[in-house]
């Protein structure tokens, strides 16, 4: 019974098992290698001894075993190290462990990595990665010393870092200075700990953006199998002072798994389900929820299908149309469907009534971005597959994937009451966004 | 990459860095270091130019400096006596009046890793301890274990041990959790900080002030403290929490160990921290990243060892999406197995059979592996699934099936008629040598069954020549003998075809004795043979009624939130159990041990009063209720424990397998709940009702309560009672697995 995916290798297995579980915190990462798509470390940072490279043998050998590049284990057991990789933008963050750690906690801590210098050069690209080498160690050395996560906050990193612009370096060519923090964060020194003390600002504002991520399986015949909403509240707060802010919804039962920034009075959430905080200086996430239970998710958009394939027939039928249902009159944009087609379709000979389709005859996928759905003439693909002579009908019809958009809806129903402000003497500019975008939204045939 | 020519490169760096133009030139030399750095990161071996790169460090620019001390604390232990030019520079920005720059330059210090160093730093390490700036004192903290790991073997300083218990108070945050880390690291000898009552209930008020890293760090310190009374423990468990709650999946499973460890005692509290975690682990498993996902589904995994019904009612999150990477694929498919109930079986199994034609073979196979689990409890319907998978005529799929069919039959006995007719009935045969082994262990173990076995099996004799795999033919020889003690006649020329041919021709010794050793032993005589070759059909052992059991949590908390699982090396212990079991080669030695074919049950008190049940020939429905009513009730008895909540087909098979036969159930959750059984012992038929929640029946509200009836008489078994009842334990797989104890007599 193939029960996973790698087989570990016996002596390593008898390694593990004669290591002791020490409850240990000590050394947490030893390592950082990047590696990219084809298999080449292009940066590391050691934070404790330099380990050889050839400790990302052992990762080369389960990337080479891998049949897709996501394939690769995230934990790789080796005689002397465990390896922990994420895999984001095509590039492998690998790091290097010497001793028991919380999984997750180097998990999310990479993750943290990753954002960061997404935050700092806006592409997480090797070229990016490459071009900004300095900043990239700059960011390593604080965010980690000897192998410990210290300074992780963007808010606080800025302080100490300031991020790359076009104009900065600009700027700095000219007058020669550089792009470090003189001052230390004061954020240190703040009693809220989030939040660093003398924020000023000209302009008050607080944004709020409510974003919500639909994971759906439709089966064949337009039932859901799941659907479960991920919803984030995301903030861009520049208020001066000490704000507290209290904000609430019209029906805050929806909400399934909150979790909270930490600044979030638990407490009171708890009590009156109202959110009650002294947010963080800038951009932060409020908090992240889930509502799954089947019959509160709105499917926004359905799909008529019709994909055949005859026995001992060259040719396939190949008829798709969307629509939309249960947006509340807002419109479906940025739509793309894709499909993955059998392995026996040699080409497909479609007619989009909008947008634009390809195929790609090797890897077989079909992509159709079709834009905005108009309720009045619904968009279609229709049209037929050639498969190849002789071969037999495919066992099972492709699976559609669809990603949309649809602004100022946020499908689970879920409404900001109000935002009130208290303990500072200015009114402040308050805003509040939906949006509801298709997360792993499949459809199958 | 430019590992070759790296010569080069390096001479034309130090040209540039060594011209008094460019170092005039602030942005150009800085280009130049930048450049040395953009190499050293890309591999290349540029320690040559370490001279010219320690003047560099002469600067107010603090990128630049930054650049020069990475450059030089990758070196410095190749260069040691270069190194210590460097140091008086450090040493210097070590009192600059920028806290930034001092903890820049002490933090470079601290990580030259080189002998000798100890002496230059100790003094700034120690005056950076009482620094005015919090972010001096972090690095200065974390300086004092890199200042030990220089020097390992030496006496542990317990001038500034004791300075950093002392800055546990500290009001920074970071150094609380740093003087952690930075103890730990030097005590280890000694195994490690030391968490006492006071340090203990210090770092729980300051949880809230931590980020979530330090969170997750101080849980696991607090793994190490006891509390001394209860009401301290409840203490501590209220303060903790709202962890459990926490955004971060890492500090939620920190807290989470931290409960099972502290409220090891108190299992009513372990199971509320489970039910309140389970929600962030979910939330985990439905995670945008991949990896989080699976950390998330190896967690649960765990859990489920201890509380299988926790997860039930969310199975559908266990569904597999179509881009999912497949180590993710793995992990959902083994937890959607131990989901399955009566309500979701249909959905799940419809949801599996899906995965079967994967593009992937291997999951494609584990898929069909994962419903031949399900089958060992719910035969019917996999049943048929995986023969309508047979028709796709795929070899991968095919071979898989064969495989699931040998497994199944060995767990599973009731499902051998079915899954014979099928074999039976199948055209085509495995490709793989798995498969062909499988095929062959189903033709030998119950050829007579499948009628076209012995055509089948001449087929692979004759194309023995071709066949590669040496486990094939031993699997073969074994079917082939196995099969003439069945149908001697269709199978005796072939077997001596079969012989000759291993015997005389075949190159590998294995083979080639194991054909010799049968041969001998057809010798002997068939009776031999038989009483040899042949054993038990079935897994002789009930791990097929028992099923998963709930484990206590013990079992597997203190590997929770560690790698070990994530690693793979720590499988449920049943799959890793079964499979060993699941190969029959593997089995050779319980075919060996002589079973009789009735189960005997013997009493563990007395030897003497054996009783064997065996099943004989079925009552009909009259006759049973003719006999009950005519019958007196000899023995009553209140069992002390609820009725199975197993689906009926489980309970029946599950009776059947020690010889209990089942003539009629109540279906479903009904009120009062009833079930006839009957079996046969020596020269005498039992008859048994059970009963829970009768008004009538007293003390069959929570339990049951058994009412015996005996044809003839058998008083032999009447005047030993109550201590000849034989005490048989079933435990039942499904739903809400416990173990039942029936009194069988």
């Amino acid at each position: 019974m193939p029960n996973h995916p790698v087989p570990v290798p016996s002596s390593v297995l008898a390694a593990l098992k004669n290591k002791t579980i020490h409850l240990s915190a000590a050394k947490m990462i030893h390592s950082l290698f990047l590696v990219n798509a084809s298999g080449d470390i292009f940066l590391e940072k050691h934070w404790k001894s330099v380990v050889s490279r050839s400790v990302c043998d052992y990762f080369f050998e389960a990337l080479e075993r891998a049949t897709e590049p996501e394939n690769v284990p995230p934990v790789i057991p080796t005689p002397h190290h465990y390896l922990i990789n994420v895999l984001r933008h095509r590039i492998y963050f690998v790091a290097v462990i010497q001793s028991e750690v919380p999984p997750l906690f180097v998990i999310e801590f990479l993750h943290r990595v990753v954002d960061t210098f997404q935050d700092y050069f806006g592409v997480c690209t090797e070229a990016a990665i490459k071009d900004n080498v300095v900043v990239v160690y700059e960011l390593l050395e604080e965010m980690l010393d000897n192998g410990f996560p210290l300074a992780t906050e963007s808010n606080i990193l800025k302080e100490l870092i300031k991020p790359p612009t076009i104009l900065r370096t600009v700027v700095n060519t000219i007058t020669g200075s550089t792009n470090v923090g003189e001052q230390l964060p004061t954020g240190q020194l703040s009693v809220v700990p989030w939040r660093r003390t003398g924020v000023k600002y000209t302009n008050n504002e607080a944004y709020f953006d409510v974003i919500e991520e639909i994971d759906a399986i439709i089966d064949k015949s337009g039932s859901t199998i799941t659907a479960e909403i991920q919803g984030v509240i995301d903030a861009c707060v520049k208020l001066t002072g000490m704000p507290d802010l209290t904000l609430s919804f019209m029906n805050p039962r929806l909400l399934d798994d909150v979790s909270f920034h930490p600044c979030v009075r638990f407490k009171r959430w708890e009590a009156e389900r109202i959110l009650s905080f002294i947010p963080p200086d800038g951009n932060f996430r409020l908090l992240s929820y889930h509502v799954s239970s089947q019959n509160l998710v709105a499917i926004p958009v359905y799909v008529k299908h019709n994909i055949s394939f005859r026995e001992g027939s060259s040719q396939g039928r190949f008829e798709l149309t969307l629509g939309p249902k249960q947006t509340m009159g807002k419109a479906v944009e940025s739509v793309l469907v894709s499909s993955q087609l059998p392995r026996g379709v040699l080409n497909a000979n479609l007619n989009p009534s909008q947008g634009t389709y390809t195929f790609d005859p090797v890897t077989k996928l079909l992509s159709w971005d079709v834009g905005k759905i108009n309720p009045q003439k619904l968009p279609s693909l229709k049209g037929s597959m050639s498969l190849q002579a002789g071969a037999s009908k495919p066992d099972e019809n492709p699976t559609i994937n669809i990603q949309f958009k649809i602004q100022q809806l946020a499908i689970s129903g879920l409404k900001v009451n109000r935002l009130d402000m208290y303990g500072e003497k200015y009114k402040p500019f308050k805003g509040i966004k939906y949006m509801t975008k298709a997360g792993k939204f499949q459809v199958r045939t | 990459m430019p590992y070759l020519g790296s010569e080069e490169v390096v001479k034309e760096l130090r040209r540039a860095l060594s011209n008094p133009n460019v170092q005039a030139d602030r942005l150009r030399y800085k280009n130049y270091i930048t450049k040395v750095i953009r190499y050293m990161t890309q591999g290349l071996d540029v320690s040559a130019l370490f001279m010219d790169m320690v003047k560099a460090s002469a600067t107010v620019d603090i990128v630049q400096k930054k650049l020069v001390y990475l450059y030089m604390c990758t070196y410095a232990s190749d260069k040691p006596d270069l190194a210590l030019l460097a140091i008086n520079t450090l040493r210097k920005d070590c009192a600059d009046p920028n806290p930034m720059v001092r903890g820049l330059a002490l933090r470079n210090m601290c990580n030259f890793r080189m002998p000798g160093m100890t002496e230059y730093i100790e003094q700034p390490i120690v005056a950076g301890l009482r620094d005015k700036a919090s972010y001096v004192r972090r690095v200065a903290v974390l300086g004092c274990a890199k200042m030990h790991s220089l020097q390992p073997n030496t006496e542990i300083d317990g001038t500034i041990v004791n300075e950093l218990y002392a800055l546990l108070r500290d009001p920074d945050p970071v150094v609380v959790v740093n003087c952690l880390r930075a103890l730990e690291e030097i005590l280890k000898d000694e195994g490690g900080v030391v968490i006492n009552k006071p340090i203990a209930h210090h770092l729980l008020n300051r949880m809230k002030d931590l980020d979530s890293w330090a969170q997750s760090e101080v849980l696991t310190f607090l793994l190490r403290y006891r509390p001394r009374s209860d009401d301290e423990l409840f203490d501590i468990l209220s303060l903790l929490d709202a962890f459990l709650l926490s955004s971060h999946a890492h500090v939620a499973v920190a807290t989470l160990r931290l409960f099972l460890h502290l409220a090891s005692a108190h299992p009513t509290v372990q199971a509320d921290a489970l039910l309140r975690t389970s929600a962030p682990l979910l939330a985990t498993c439905g995670a945008a990243s991949r990896e989080l996902r699976f950390a998330g589904l190896c967690h649960v995994q765990q859990v489920m060892r201890s509380q299988p019904g926790l997860f039930g009612t969310h199975y559908k999150r266990f569904f597999c999406g179509y881009s999912e990477p497949s180590y993710i694929k793995f992990r959902k498919m083994e937890i959607l197995v131990e989901l399955v109930n009566d309500e979701n079986v249909a959905l799940v199994l419809e949801e599996l059979r899906s995965y079967c034609t994967d593009v992937s073979p291997e999951l494609a196979q584990a898929a069909i592996a994962a419903i031949g689990r399900i089958a060992r409890t719910y035969s019917e319907k996999c049943l048929d699934i995986l023969t309508g998978l047979l028709g796709l005529k795929q070899d991968h799929i095919t071979s898989a099936v064969i495989q699931t069919f040998r497994d199944l039959v060995w767990f599973c006995p009731q499902s051998t008629a079915a899954v014979c007719q099928t074999v039976g009935a199948c055209v085509d045969s495995p490709q793989d040598s798995e498969g062909k082994q499988a095929l062959l262990w189903l033709l030998g173990e119950h050829g007579d069954q499948i009628s076209s076995a012995p055509y089948v099996m001449e087929g692979y004799i004759d194309g023995l020549k071709t066949e590669l795999s040496s486990a094939v033919k031993m699997e073969l020889l074994t079917a082939a003998v196995k099969m003439f003690l069945c149908r001697p006649a269709e199978t005796q020329d072939m077997l001596g075809r079969l012989l000759h041919y291993c015997i005389e021709e075949e190159s590998d010794v294995c083979v080639r004795d194991r054909a010799l050793l049968y041969y001998r032993l057809l010798q002997r005589g068939v009776e031999e043979t038989r009483k040899v070759v042949t054993g038990p059909k079935s897994d002789p052992s009930m791990s097929v009624l028992t099923g998963r059991q709930e484990e206590p949590i013990s079992e597997w908390d203190s590997t929770f939130n560690t790698l070990g699982p994530l690693a793979g090396c720590d499988l449920c212990p049943q799959t890793a159990a079964t499979s060993a079991a699941d190969q029959p080669s593997c089995r050779a030695e319980n075919e060996l041990l002589p079973e009789s074919t009735d189960v005997t049950l013997s009493s563990p008190d007395d030897a003497e009063e054996e009783i064997s049940l065996s099943l004989g020939p079925p009552l009909s429905h009259e006759t049973f209720e003719k006999m009950w009513l005519d019958l007196e009730t000899l023995h009553r008895q209140t069992l002390g424990f609820p009725r199975p909540r197993a689906a009926p087909d489980t309970l029946q098979a599950a009776l059947q397998l020690v010889k209990i036969q089942t003539l009629a159930f109540t279906p479903g959750d009904t009120v009062p709940w009833k079930a006839y059984i009957y079996t046969r012992s020596t020269e005498t038929l039992i008859l048994a009702e059970l009963l829970q929640g009768d008004q009538q029946a007293p003390g069959s509200d929570e339990s049951l309560v058994v009412s015996v009836k005996q044809q003839p008489v058998n008083q032999h078994a009447i005047r030993g009672f109550p201590s000849r009842s034989v005490v048989y334990r079933v435990c039942f797989s499904q739903v809400n697995q416990t173990n039942y104890t029936f009194v069988v007599f």
